[in-house]
C-alpha cells in the first residue's frame, strides 16, 4: 500500500477497532506515520504550562520508559517530616464504627465558640484566676460574643454587659483586655475569617476575597447572553403587573364604596327634604341611637338649620371637627391632644350625633361621620397611612379621643382648684369674676379689653382670658375709642405651633346674649350682607386689597363696637398654631408674634341671624375661598379672621401653610379630628360647622360635592376648601369646648376673604 | 558579586540565573524572574520564578543565590508586574524576549535611565490593559460554573506569589505551592495550623490545642459512602456544610494553581478520601464535583495532599470519580485546565484503564478481538475524547489496510503489566454506597 495514496478517514468512535498484538502485523512500521492522520487531541493544559521543563521531561520519560522513573518526577516543594507532638496534640482513640458514618444534617453546628484562646489570653487567664475562676471555655465564649457583636464597631462596655452575663469585675477585665487586644489586632476580627465580599463590587478583584455569593441566575443556553437579562426583566414585569392588578382591585373596591356612600347620602338628604327636616331634628333624632356607639360624639351647634346644612356641605373635606361632649368644661386641659385618626370614620359611616341635653334649643347637630362621609380620599391611601396609629380603643376608653396625652417637652401643672371646681354655667357671678380678673387694657393697640385675667400659657405665651359680663358695657366707656373685644397683642412671642392653649375662664355667663338683644335679626343680616358686599371680592384680589378688606372688616367691627357687646364678646381664634380661645363670657387673647386678632366678624351676629341666605353666604365663604386666598388668609382658616396681609405671611409660614402647602404637612391634618364643640352659655346659640377642613392645595379637584350642597344651593365650585387648621390649632380645638365660637367664626371670617360667591 | 549588589537595584521584572538544587541535589542556575523584593531586618529577599519551571517552585531567595553578572533588565515593551498588584502586570512567559544583557559597566551608568524607562513602561502597560478592559465591557467576574479560573487571575501579582509559608496539618507539614486566600493576617505567620479533621485555620499551636478541646470531629463532616480497608470516602455538600467546604478549598488552593475560590461552594459536592487510624479518618485527598455539570465534568478540582503523593492515591481518587460516573450512568471528564500533575495522573489512569480492557479482550470464535471507542467509553465512563487522546498518546491507533486498528506493542504491554503490579490501591465498586441525586429537580444546588 502506498503511503501517497492513503487518505485517512475520520476516526469513527462507533466503528469496531480490531486489536493487533505486536508481531501480528509484520509491516506495522509502515503504519506509524499514518498515525498522524488522527488529529491530536488537546491535553487540556494551559499552553504555557504544557511547555514547562519538568513536565516535558516527565512526558518524555514516560514515552521512553513506559513508566515513571523516580528521577523524572515533577519536583514539588518538599514538606518537613513528622510532627513529634502530634500524639500529644490529637488525643484519644477513635474507633472506627462498623457502619458507614452517616452524619445528621444540621447536627454539625456545635455551640462551641469560634474563638480559640492563644497564649496571650492564657496569661490573662492565669492572672485573673488568682482572684476568681475563669475557665478557658468561658473566656472564649465571652470573646466570641464580643467579636460577633462587633460587626462594624466595637461593642461598648454597656453593650458588653448586656451581652455577657458575668460578674462585673470579670466582665470589665475581659472587656478591657479584649478592647486592647482588638486594637492591636491586624485582622478585622480576633477570629480570623476569610474576607467577605462587599456588595458594591469593590472587592471583585480582591484576591483575598473568596466564596462570593452567586447571584441567582437562570440557567440559559450557552451563547445566548441576553436570555438571562430578558428573563430577569420578565420576572420584574410580572411582579409589577401583579402589583398593578392588586392596586386596581383595591381602587375598584374603594370607588364602589364611595359611590354607595354617595347614594346613601343622597337618599338621606332626599328623605330629609321630603320630611322637611331642614333643621336636622329628624336626622339627629334618628341618629341618636347610633350616637351611642360613639364615645365622643360632639354636638355641633349651628345657628340654624340652614346654616348647618351649608356647613354640612362644606365638610366635604377631610378634617372633621370633633364635638366636645361636655357642655361646660371649666377645667384646664392644657395639653389635650386632639388626635383622632379619621380611619374611624370610614369604619363608621353612620352618623354620630350627640345632642347635648342641656341645650335643647340648639337646632342642629352635626356629627363627625356626617362630615366625614364626604371625605373622599381620591388621592390615595397615604392619608391613612400617615394618620396617627395611636387610635385609642374608643369602645373601652371612656376618654377616647380626649384622653390625656402627655406631650414631649411640656411640663404640666396641676389644675388650680378654683378652676377645676368651677361653677356651672350661670353661677359664676361678677364677684367670682373679679376675684380673678382685673380690668385690662392693651397698650398696643390701645384698647380696653375689659375684665380679663392674664396668665401664661404654654410655651410662654401670654394669654388674656377675658371675662365678659354686664360690666363690659361700662368698661367700654373707659376707652370708648379703643374698646373692642378684639385682642391686640402687645408682645411678640415666639410662634410655637405646637402649643395648645386652653381657655380656662370659667365665668360663663350667658347673660350677654340675653341682655343685649339690641340688634334685630334683620339688622344683623343686613350687616352681614353688607359685609358680603364689602368683602366678597374676586379671587384675584391682590394681597393688599385683602389686607385692606381685612382692615375694612376691622373698621366695620369697630364701628359696630357700639352695638351689642355680645357680638364681639366671644371670640375664638385659632391662628397659626395659636389658639385664642374664649369662653362665652370671655375672650382669651392670644398674643403671638405680633399677630393681632383684631378682626373677627361678629359671629354672634351671624349665629343669631343667619337665615338661609346668610348661611349660604357663610358656607360659600368657607367653601369657595380659593387656595391662594386661603393662603394669604391662612389665619382665617379655622374660623379666624386673617389679619392684614403683611402679618399673615408669618402665619402662613407657620401654621396654615404648613397644613396646606405641602402634602407632607397636610397629611397629618386629616388625622387630627376636629371637634365640633358645642356651644356654651350664650354662645350656645352660636353654632359652628366644623370646619377644620384640611386644605389640600388644589389637590383634590375631584372631591365630590356633597349632596348637601344642593340643599344649600351653593354652587358646585366647592372643590377646594380653603380651610386649614394648623395642626397645633387643631390639637387645641379638639378639646376646646369653645369650639363653636371658633367655628362660627369660620364662616364669618371667610367673608373677609375674597371669594367666589355664586 | 556581593559588591555589585549594592550598586545595582534589582527590581521586579529583572531576570537572572538563580541557584537552586535539582532533584539530584546538584547545583543548577536556571534563569529566573524577580517577582518581588522585600527587606527583612536589613536583608533583602527576592521572590523568584524559575522560567520554564512550574510556579510551585517559586521561592524567596537570598541575594547570594542571584547571579548578578547576568542580570537582565525588563524589556521595554514587557508588561511588568507592578507592586500594587494591578492586573496590568503579566507574568513572564517562557518566550519572553530580553532586550539587554546588562554588563557590569552599563548597569551602573545606565541604571537611572533604565529605571525611568521601566516606570514609563509600566504606565503604558497599565493603560493598555485598561483599554482592553473597557473594550470587554463588563468587568470580568469568573464564570459561575466550574471551579477553575480563567488565566486572568494569573495577571495579579498577589496571586502569583505564595502567601503561606507553611501549613501544619495533623502530623504533616506542608509547603504550599500557590497562593490561597486565607485571612490576610495569617499569611505572615511562619506556620499556619489546621485542625486535621475540620480543617479550621489557627494562628498558633496554642489555639489549635484549644480548638481541639472543642472540636469533636474525627472524620470529614459528611456521609461515608465508601469504605474498604482503611480507605474511606466522605461526601460533603458544599451548600450544607459551608465551613468545611471552604476550609477544604482554602487548603486545596495551596496546591492547585488554577482553582478559583471566587464563588461559594454551593454547587459542589466534595468527596474526601481518608485513611483511617486510631486517631480518626485522616484526609488524604479529595475531589470536588459539580452537582450539575453542563459539560460532562465529573471532577472539578482534584488533589492528593503532598504527603500522600506518588503513592497511588491520586489514581485512586480518579478511579473513584469514574466509579461515581458509572453509577450515574454517565461519562465524565475532569474540568480543564489540567495541571501538569493532573495531566500525568489522568493520562496514567486512562492508559491503565484502557489497556486493562484491551488486554482482557478475548477473541471469540478465533476472530480478532475488536472494540469500539464508544464501548471503551461506556465501560470506563471515560469521555470519548479522553479515550481517543489516550489511544493517540499511547500510539495505539494505526491505519492498516483501509481501517483503523489498535496495536498493542510489546513494550506497551510490558510497561502496563509492570505498572499494574505497582498499583495495589484499587477502588472496589462493591464497597461504594452511593445513590446519585438528581440535583436539577431540587431547583437549587
Amino acid at each position: 500500500m502506498s503511503k501517497l495514496s492513503f487518505r485517512a478517514r475520520a476516526l469513527d468512535a462507533a466503528k469496531p477497532l480490531p486489536i493487533y498484538r505486536n508481531g501480528d502485523i509484520p509491516d506495522l512500521n509502515d503504519c506509524v506515520s499514518i498515525n498522524r492522520a488522527v488529529p491530536q487531541m488537546p491535553t487540556g493544559m494551559e499552553k504555557e504550562e504544557e511547555l514547562e521543563h519538568h513536565l516535558q521531561r516527565a512526558i518524555c520519560a514516560q514515552q521512553v520508559f513506559r513508566e515513571k522513573k523516580e528521577s523524572m518526577v515533577i519536583p514539588v516543594p518538599e514538606a518537613e517530616g513528622n510532627i513529634n507532638y502530634y500524639d500529644r496534640l490529637y488525643k484519644g482513640d477513635f474507633r472506627q464504627p462498623k457502619q458507614l458514618i452517616h452524619i445528621q444534617p444540621f447536627g454539625l453546628d456545635s455551640e462551641q465558640p469560634d474563638y480559640d484562646m492563644d497564649s496571650e489570653d492564657e496569661t490573662l487567664l492565669n492572672r485573673l484566676n488568682r482572684k476568681m475562676e475563669l475557665k478557658p471555655l468561658q473566656f472564649e465564649i465571652m470573646v466570641d460574643r464580643l467579636e460577633k457583636a462587633s460587626a462594624n464597631q466595637l461593642v461598648t462596655l454597656q453593650e458588653a454587659k448586656l451581652l455577657l452575663n458575668e460578674d462585673d469585675y470579670l466582665l470589665k477585665s475581659v472587656y478591657d483586655y479584649w478592647v486592647r487586644k482588638r486594637k492591636n489586632c491586624r485582622g478585622p476580627s480576633l477570629i480570623p475569617q476569610v474576607k467577605q465580599e462587599k456588595r458594591d463590587g469593590s472587592t471583585n478583584n480582591d484576591a483575598y476575597v473568596a466564596f462570593r455569593r452567586r447571584t441567582e441566575k437562570m440557567q440559559t443556553r450557552k451563547n445566548r447572553k441576553n436570555d438571562e437579562a430578558s428573563y430577569e426583566k420578565m420576572l420584574k414585569l410580572r411582579r409589577e403587573f401583579s402589583r398593578t392588578v392588586t392596586i386596581l382591585e383595591m381602587i375598584k373596591k374603594r370607588e364602589k364604596s364611595k359611590r354607595e356612600l354617595l347614594h346613601l347620602t343622597l337618599e338621606v338628604v332626599e328623605k330629609r327634604y321630603q320630611l322637611g327636616d331642614f333643621s336636622g331634628d329628624v336626622l339627629s333624632e334618628v341618629s341618636v341611637p347610633l350616637a351611642e356607639k360613639t364615645v365622643y360624639p360632639a354636638p355641633i351647634c349651628l345657628p340654624n338649620g340652614n346654616r348647618h346644612k351649608t356647613e354640612n356641605k362644606i365638610k366635604s373635606h377631610k378634617s372633621v371637627p370633633k364635638h366636645h361632649p361636655h357642655n361646660v368644661t371649666v377645667k384646664v386641659e392644657p395639653h389635650f391632644d386632639f388626635v383622632r385618626p379619621h380611619k374611624k370614620y370610614t369604619r363608621r359611616p353612620k352618623l354620630e350625633t350627640l345632642r347635648p341635653p342641656s341645650r335643647p334649643e340648639r337646632p342642629h347637630t352635626v356629627n363627625n361621620a356626617d362630615i366625614k362621609q364626604y371625605d373622599f380620599h381620591s388621592s390615595g391611601e397615604e392619608d391613612y397611612l400617615l394618620s396617627p396609629s395611636s387610635e385609642p380603643d374608643e369602645e373601652n376608653d371612656p376618654d377616647g379621643a380626649f384622653v390625656f396625652r402627655r406631650r414631649v417637652g411640656c411640663s404640666y401643672l396641676a389644675p388650680l382648684s378654683e378652676q377645676s371646681s368651677s361653677s356651672p354655667v350661670g353661677l359664676a357671678g361678677t364677684n367670682a369674676m373679679w376675684q380673678r380678673n382685673a380690668l385690662t387694657a392693651l397698650s398696643v393697640p390701645r384698647r380696653c379689653v375689659g375684665v380679663a385675667r392674664r396668665r401664661l400659657g404654654r410655651g410662654g405665651r401670654l394669654l388674656l382670658d377675658r371675662s365678659s359680663a354686664d360690666l363690659d358695657r361700662a368698661l367700654r366707656h373707659l376707652d370708648p375709642g379703643a374698646f373692642c373685644p378684639f385682642v391686640a397683642p402687645s408682645d411678640a412671642f415666639p410662634l410655637n405651633t405646637d402649643t395648645h392653649m386652653d381657655t380656662c375662664t370659667n365665668a360663663h355667663d350667658p347673660a350677654p346674649f340675653r341682655t343685649h338683644p339690641q340688634r334685630s335679626l334683620a339688622q344683623l343680616l343686613t350687616d352681614i350682607q353688607a359685609c358680603r358686599w364689602r368683602y366678597f371680592q374676586t379671587r384675584s384680589l391682590h394681597q393688599n386689597q385683602k389686607e385692606e378688606s381685612g382692615k375694612k372688616a376691622l373698621q366695620e367691627d369697630d364701628r359696630r363696637g357700639g352695638g351689642p357687646i355680645v357680638t364681639s364678646s366671644s371670640r375664638n381664634a385659632v391662628l397659626g398654631g395659636v389658639q385664642c380661645s374664649s369662653s362665652m363670657t370671655g375672650c382669651s387673647l392670644i398674643v403671638e408674634n405680633k399677630l393681632v386678632f383684631r378682626n373677627t366678624a361678629s359671629l354672634d351676629t351671624v349665629s343669631k341671624t343667619l337665615d338661609s341666605a346668610s348661611a349660604q353666604f357663610a358656607a360659600s365663604a368657607v367653601v369657595s375661598t380659593s387656595n391662594k386666598e386661603s393662603k394669604s388668609h391662612s389665619p382665617a382658616v379655622n374660623g379666624i379672621l386673617p389679619n392684614s396681609g403683611s402679618r399673615q405671611t408669618k402665619f402662613s409660614s407657620s401654621g396654615s401653610s404648613s397644613a396646606r402647602l405641602s402634602g407632607a404637612s397636610s397629611k397629618p391634618l386629616p388625622a387630627v379630628p376636629q371637634s365640633l364643640p358645642h356651644g356654651h352659655g350664650p354662645l350656645s346659640s352660636v353654632s359652628a360647622v366644623s370646619p377644620a377642613h384640611t386644605h389640600h392645595n388644589s389637590a383634590r379637584p375631584c372631591a365630590p360635592s356633597p349632596p348637601a350642597l344642593k340643599l344649600a344651593t351653593i354652587a358646585s365650585s366647592l372643590d377646594r376648601v380653603p380651610k386649614v387648621t394648623p395642626a397645633s390649632a387643631i390639637d387645641s380645638i379638639g378639646r376646646d369646648k369653645h369650639e363653636p365660637e371658633r367655628l362660627a367664626l369660620n364662616g364669618i371670617a371667610e367673608t373677609t376673604v375674597a371669594m367666589e360667591v355664586t | 558579586a556581593t559588591l555589585w549588589m549594592w550598586c545595582v537595584e534589582i527590581v521586579e521584572g529583572c531576570r537572572l540565573p538563580v541557584l537552586r538544587k535539582n532533584q539530584e541535589n546538584e547545583d543548577e542556575w536556571p534563569l529566573a524572574e524577580i517577582l518581588s523584593v522585600k527587606d527583612t531586618l536589613g536583608r533583602k529577599l527576592y521572590y523568584v520564578h524559575y522560567v520554564d519551571f512550574n510556579k510551585r517552585l517559586d521561592e524567596w531567595v537570598t541575594p547570594d543565590r542571584l547571579d548578578i553578572k547576568k542580570l537582565q533588565f525588563p524589556k521595554k515593551e514587557a508588561k511588568t508586574p507592578t507592586k500594587n498588584g494591578l492586573p496590568g502586570s503579566r507574568p513572564s512567559s517562557p518566550d519572553r524576549d530580553v532586550v539587554r544583557e546588562a554588563t557590569l559597566d552599563t548597569v551602573t551608568c545606565k541604571y537611572m535611565t533604565l529605571r525611568i524607562c521601566f516606570v514609563i513602561c509600566s504606565l503604558n502597560s497599565t493603560r493598555h490593559q485598561d483599554s482592553q478592559d473597557s473594550s470587554d465591557g463588563i468587568p470580568s467576574a469568573p464564570r459561575m460554573t466550574g471551579s477553575l479560573v480563567s488565566d486572568r487571575s494569573h495577571d495579579d501579582i498577589v496571586t502569583r506569589m505564595k502567601n503561606i509559608d507553611c501549613i501544619e496539618l495533623g502530623r504533616h507539614r506542608l509547603k504550599p505551592w500557590y497562593f490561597s486566600p486565607y485571612p490576610q493576617e495569617l499569611t505572615s505567620l511562619p506556620v499556619l495550623y489546621l485542625c486535621e479533621f475540620c480543617l479550621k485555620y489557627l494562628k498558633s499551636l496554642k489555639c489549635l490545642q484549644r480548638h481541639l478541646t472543642k472540636c469533636n470531629l474525627r472524620h470529614p463532616p459528611g456521609n461515608e459512602i465508601y469504605r474498604k480497608g482503611t480507605i474511606s470516602f466522605f461526601e460533603i455538600d458544599g451548600r450544607k456544610n459551608k465551613t468545611y467546604s471552604q476550609n477544604l478549598c482554602l487548603l486545596a488552593k495551596c496546591f492547585l494553581d488554577h482553582k478559583t475560590l471566587y464563588y461559594d461552594t454551593d454547587p459542589f459536592l466534595f468527596y474526601v478520601m481518608t485513611e483511617y487510624d486510631s486517631k480518626g479518618f485522616h484526609i488524604v485527598g479529595y475531589f470536588s464535583k459539580e452537582k450539575e455539570s453542563t459539560e460532562d465534568y465529573n471532577v472539578a478540582c482534584i488533589l492528593t495532599l503532598p504527603p500522600y503523593q506518588r503513592r497511588g492515591y491520586g489514581k485512586l481518587l480518579i478511579e473513584f470519580s469514574y466509579e461515581l460516573s458509572k453509577v450515574e450512568g454517565k461519562t465524565g471528564t475532569p474540568e480543564k485546565p489540567l495541571s501538569d500533575l493532573g495531566l500525568l495522573s489522568y493520562r496514567s489512569y486512562w492508559s491503565q484503564t484502557i489497556l486493562e480492557i484491551l488486554m482482557e479482550l478475548k477473541s471469540d470464535n478465533g476472530e480478532r478481538p475488536q472494540i469500539t471507542i464508544n464501548e471503551i467509553s461506556e465501560i470506563t465512563s471515560v469521555k470519548k475524547e479522553d479515550v481517543i487522546s489516550t489511544l493517540q498518546y499511547l500510539n495505539l491507533i494505526n491505519y492498516y489496510k483501509g481501517q483503523y486498528i489498535l496495536t498493542l506493542s510489546e513494550d506497551i504491554v510490558e510497561g502496563h503489566e509492570r505498572a499494574m503490579q505497582k498499583r495495589h490501591l484499587r477502588i472496589d465498586p462493591k464497597c461504594l454506597h452511593f445513590t446519585p441525586k438528581d440535583w436539577s429537580k431540587r431547583g437549587k444546588w
